[in-house]
C-alpha cells in the first residue's frame, strides 16, 4: 500500500465518535495547560499519561497528541493577550502579537496566530505523511551501532545547535543519563546506584522528573516574579476573524518560509522554541518596507507561529520512525508509548500500522478542530488568567503532586517532585536547558543497550561506529553537529574582533 | 539578603559535580571494566559520571572567571553584577516553598485530599485575602473534584490518611 492508501485507512480509524471526542477533550485540556503558567505541554502530557493506562494505545496517543496541539494554541493565546508566553515556544509571538492586541486589534492578532499555527501544523503533517514510509524503510537497515549513532546524533545536535552554553547542555544530558540508570540494569539484571534506598529500586520515573522540572520549576519562576496580569480585551468578533482570514494569502511567502524552517527544526532536534525564534529572525531580516518589527507587524505573528507548529508536528516523525524525539513533549509521549508496550522505531510502522496512521490522520483532524475550538473558547480561557494567583497557583501545585503520585502510587515520588522542582527552577534561571535532560532520561536505557550490544559485537572496540558507510556517516554527521556550529561561531567572533583591535 | 548569580552558579556546579561523583563511586562498586559477556553494569554510569564531573568543573571555573571579570568591570565604574534573587523575591519564593513543604508533609501523613484541601484553603485565606469560610469552600471543592476525577472516573486510588475512613471513603 502507498502512503496515501495508508492515510485513508488511518482516517477510517481516527474518525470515530470516540476518537473525535478524545480530540475535543485533548485540545480543551491542552488549552488549559497551555494558558496556565507552570503547566505546559511536556508536563501536561506527563500528568495525563497515568490516566491513559485504561485506553488502547491508539486512543491514548490521539488524546495526548491533541493535548499537545491544544497546549501550543493556548501558549499563543496568553502571549498575545497578556504578554505572558504560556509555553517557551510562544515567546517570539509576544514580540508583535501583544503590541497588535494593545492597539485594539486583538481579534486580528489571535486569528493570525491561530490560522498560521493551523497552516504550520498542516504543512508539518503533510511532510510526515510523505516521509513516513521512507523514514521507516531507511530505519529498518539499522543495527545496534546505527541506533547508538542516531542517539549520539540527537545528543550532539542538542549540544551543538542548542541556544544554551554547550557545557551546560552536557551537564543536562549527563544528569538525565545517570537518572535513567538508577535501579535495575536491564542488561545484566544488577541493581545500580540506589545507595541502599529501597525506594530507588524501581528506578526514577521520567514522568515524575518532568512534572517536577517543568511544573513546579516553572511555577517557582512565576512566583519569584510576582505575577500581575495586565490583559487586553479577549472578545472575538466574527467579522474581524473573516477579514483577517482574507488578508492571510498576502503573507504566503512568510508562511511557506516559516513552515520550512519549522519542518527542518522539527525533524532535526532543534525543537519548536528554536524554530520560532529562528523564523522570527529570518522574517525580520527579509522584510524591507512597512512598520518596524516589534510594533505589531502581521509577519511578526505569522512567522513564529507557523514555525512553532510545523516543528511541533514534525517532531513526531523522528520519534515514531527512529525512536528519537526532538522535543521535550515528544520525548514524554515516546515514554508513554513504551509504557503502553509499544516500541517506537521502524518496526512500529510494520507491526502497528493502525496506530501510526491513525495518529497521523488524527493530526490533520485535531489541528482543524483545534483552530475552531480555540477561536470559540478564547474568552473563556483568557478568563482563567484573571483568577487570582493565590487560588490558581496552589491548585497547579496540588495537581502536579497528585500527578506525580499517580505515576506509580509511590509516596516517595512526592519528594522527587519537590526536589526536581527546585532543580528545574535553578536550571531555568541559570540557563541550563531542560529538554536534553528529559530526552536523555527517556533514551538512557535504549542508548546504553545499543552501546552495550555494539561493544559486544566489536569486542570493545569503538571502531564499530565507523565500520560501515551508514553508521560511519551518521557518526560523522553527529561529530560535525557537535563541533562545527560553535567553531563557526568562534571564527565569526574572531573575525569581527580584528577590525576593532 | 541577596543571592548573587555567582553563588547560584557555584552551588549548581557543585551539586551536579557531586551527582557525577556519586555515580562514579556507585558504578565503581559494581565494576566498570570488562568481563567475558561484555561491559560490566557499572561501565556506562561510570563514564557518564566522569563526563558530568568534567562538565561541572568547567562550569565552576567559568563562573569564577565571569565573576572576576564582572568585579573588575564594577571596580572600573560599570554596573554591579545582577542579583540572582533580591530580598523581596527570596521572601516570596521562600514563603511559597515553605507552604509547599508543609503541603507535602501533610499529604504524606494525612493523605492527598486533606493535604490539598488545607493547602488551597490556607493560601486562599492568607495570600488571597478571602474570608475563611470561602477559602474552605475552595479547598474542599478542589478535593471533591480530585475524588470525582481520579477515584470515580478513572478508578485510580489516591493516597489517603487517617481521616477518610472516618467519612466512609476507602
Amino acid at each position: 500500500m502507498g502512503n496515501f492508501d495508508l492515510l485513508i485507512h488511518g482516517f477510517g480509524i481516527a474518525i470515530t465518535p470516540m476518537h473525535l471526542m478524545l480530540m475535543v477533550v485533548g485540545v480543551l485540556l491542552g488549552l488549559v495547560v497551555g494558558v496556565l503558567p507552570g503547566l505546559g505541554a511536556p508536563n501536561g502530557v506527563s500528568l495525563l499519561i497515568p490516566l491513559t493506562f485504561t485506553l488502547d494505545p491508539t486512543s491514548a496517543i490521539i488524546l495526548l497528541s491533541s493535548m499537545y496541539w491544544g497546549a501550543l494554541f493556548g501558549g499563543s493565546t496568553t502571549s498575545i493577550l497578556f504578554n505572558i508566553p504560556g509555553e517557551p515556544s510562544s515567546v517570539a509571538t509576544t514580540f508583535d502579537g501583544y503590541p497588535m492586541a494593545r492597539a485594539g486589534q486583538s481579534t486580528r492578532a489571535l486569528t493570525l496566530a491561530f490560522m498560521s499555527a493551523g497552516i504550520g501544523a498542516l504543512l508539518g503533517v503533510i511532510v510526515i505523511t510523505l516521509l513516513a514510509g521512507w523514514a521507516s524503510n531507511f530505519a529498518l537497515r539499522f543495527g545496534a551501532p546505527e541506533y547508538f549513532a542516531v542517539y549520539f546524533l540527537a545528543f550532539a545536535a542538542f549540544i551543538g545547535m542548542g541556544s544554551a552554553a554547550p557545557v551546560k547542555t552536557v551537564v543536562s544530558l549527563a544528569t538525565g543519563l545517570l537518572l535513567a540508570s538508577v535501579g535495575m540494569d536491564n542488561v545484566t539484571g544488577e541493581v545500580r546506584l540506589t545507595f541502599g534506598f529501597s525506594d530507588l529500586l524501581g528506578g526514577i520515573s521520567f514522568l515524575v522528573v518532568v512534572i517536577g522540572l517543568f511544573g513546579i520549576g516553572e511555577l517557582l519562576a512565576t512566583v519569584q516574579e510576582g505575577l500581575s496580569f495586565r490583559g487586553v480585551s479577549s472578545r472575538i468578533d466574527l467579522r474581524d476573524v473573516l477579514r483577517t482570514i482574507a488578508e492571510l494569502p498576502r503573507y504566503w511567502a512568510t508562511s511557506v518560509r516559516s513552515g520550512l524552517v519549522g519542518i527542518w527544526m522539527g525533524i532535526t532536534p532543534g525543537g519548536p522554541t528554536a524554530a520560532s525564534f529562528m523564523s522570527y529572525g529570518i522574517a525580520r531580516q527579509s522584510s524591507r518596507k512597512g512598520k518596524p518589527f516589534g510594533t505589531g507587524r502581521p509577519e511578526g505573528i505569522i512567522a513564529p507561529e507557523t514555525a512553532d507548529h510545523s516543528a511541533g508536528t514534525c517532531a513526531m516523525l523522528p520519534m515514531l520512525a527512529l525512536g528519537v524525539p526532538s522535543s521535550a513533549t515528544a520525548a514524554v509521549m515516546m515514554g508513554g508509548l513504551m509504557i503502553w508496550g509499544l516500541t517506537p522505531g521502524p518496526m512500529l510502522f510494520a507491526t502497528k500500522p493502525d496506530f501510526v496512521w491513525g495518529l497521523i490522520a488524527s493530526m490533520y483532524i485535531s489541528n482543524v478542530v483545534g483552530v475552531i475550538l480555540v477561536l470559540l473558547t478564547v474568552p473563556m480561557f483568557a478568563a482563567l488568567l484573571r483568577i487570582p494567583f493565590a487560588i490558581i497557583g496552589p491548585m497547579i501545585v496540588a495537581i502536579c503532586f497528585v500527578g506525580g503520585y499517580t505515576v506509580s502510587s509511590a509516596s516517595f515520588d512526592l519528594w522527587l517532585v519537590l526536589v526536581f522542582g527546585l532543580v528545574g527552577y535553578l536550571f531555568t534561571r541559570l540557563d541550563y536547558p531542560l529538554a536534553p535532560l528529559v530526552l536523555s532520561m527517556v533514551l538512557g536505557h535504549k542508548a546504553e543497550n545499543a552501546f552495550h550490544q555494539s561493544m559486544i559485537l566489536s569486542d570493545g572496540s569503538l571502531s564499530v561506529f565507523f565500520s560501515n558507510p551508514l553508521v560511519g556517516s551518521i557518526m560523522t554527521l553527529a561529530l560535525a553537529l557537535l563541533i562545527l556550529p560553535k567553531l563557526l561561531h568562534l571564527g565569526g567572533r574572531l573575525r569581527r574582533r580584528q577590525p576593532v583591535e | 539578603m541577596t543571592v548573587r548569580r555567582f553563588h547560584a552558579e557555584i552551588g549548581t556546579a557543585i551539586g551536579t559535580g557531586a551527582l557525577g561523583l556519586a555515580a562514579v563511586i556507585g558504578a565503581a562498586e559494581l565494576g566498570y571494566g570488562w568481563e567475558e559477556s561484555g561491559p560490566q553494569s557499572g561501565y556506562f554510569p561510570f563514564y557518564v559520571g566522569l563526563i558530568l564531573i568534567g562538565a561541572s568543573l568547567w562550569n565552576l571555573v567559568a563562573a569564577f572567571l565571569r565573576h572576576r571579570s564582572a568585579q573588575a568591570h564594577a571596580a572600573a565604574g560599570g554596573e554591579i553584577e545582577e542579583p540572582f534573587l533580591d530580598g523581596e523575591r527570596l521572601g516570596r519564593l521562600g514563603r511559597f516553598l515553605a507552604a509547599m513543604l508543609v503541603f507535602v508533609v501533610a499529604t504524606l501523613t494525612l493523605g492527598i485530599y486533606v493535604g490539598s484541601a488545607g493547602y488551597i484553603a490556607w493560601n486562599a485565606w492568607r495570600q488571597g485575602g478571602y474570608r475563611l469560610p470561602v477559602a474552605l469552600v475552595f479547598g474542599i471543592g478542589f478535593a471533591a473534584a480530585l475524588y470525582l476525577i481520579f477515584e470515580v472516573a478513572f478508578l485510580m486510588p489516591l493516597l489517603k490518611g487517617p481521616i477518610e475512613p472516618l467519612l466512609g471513603i476507602y
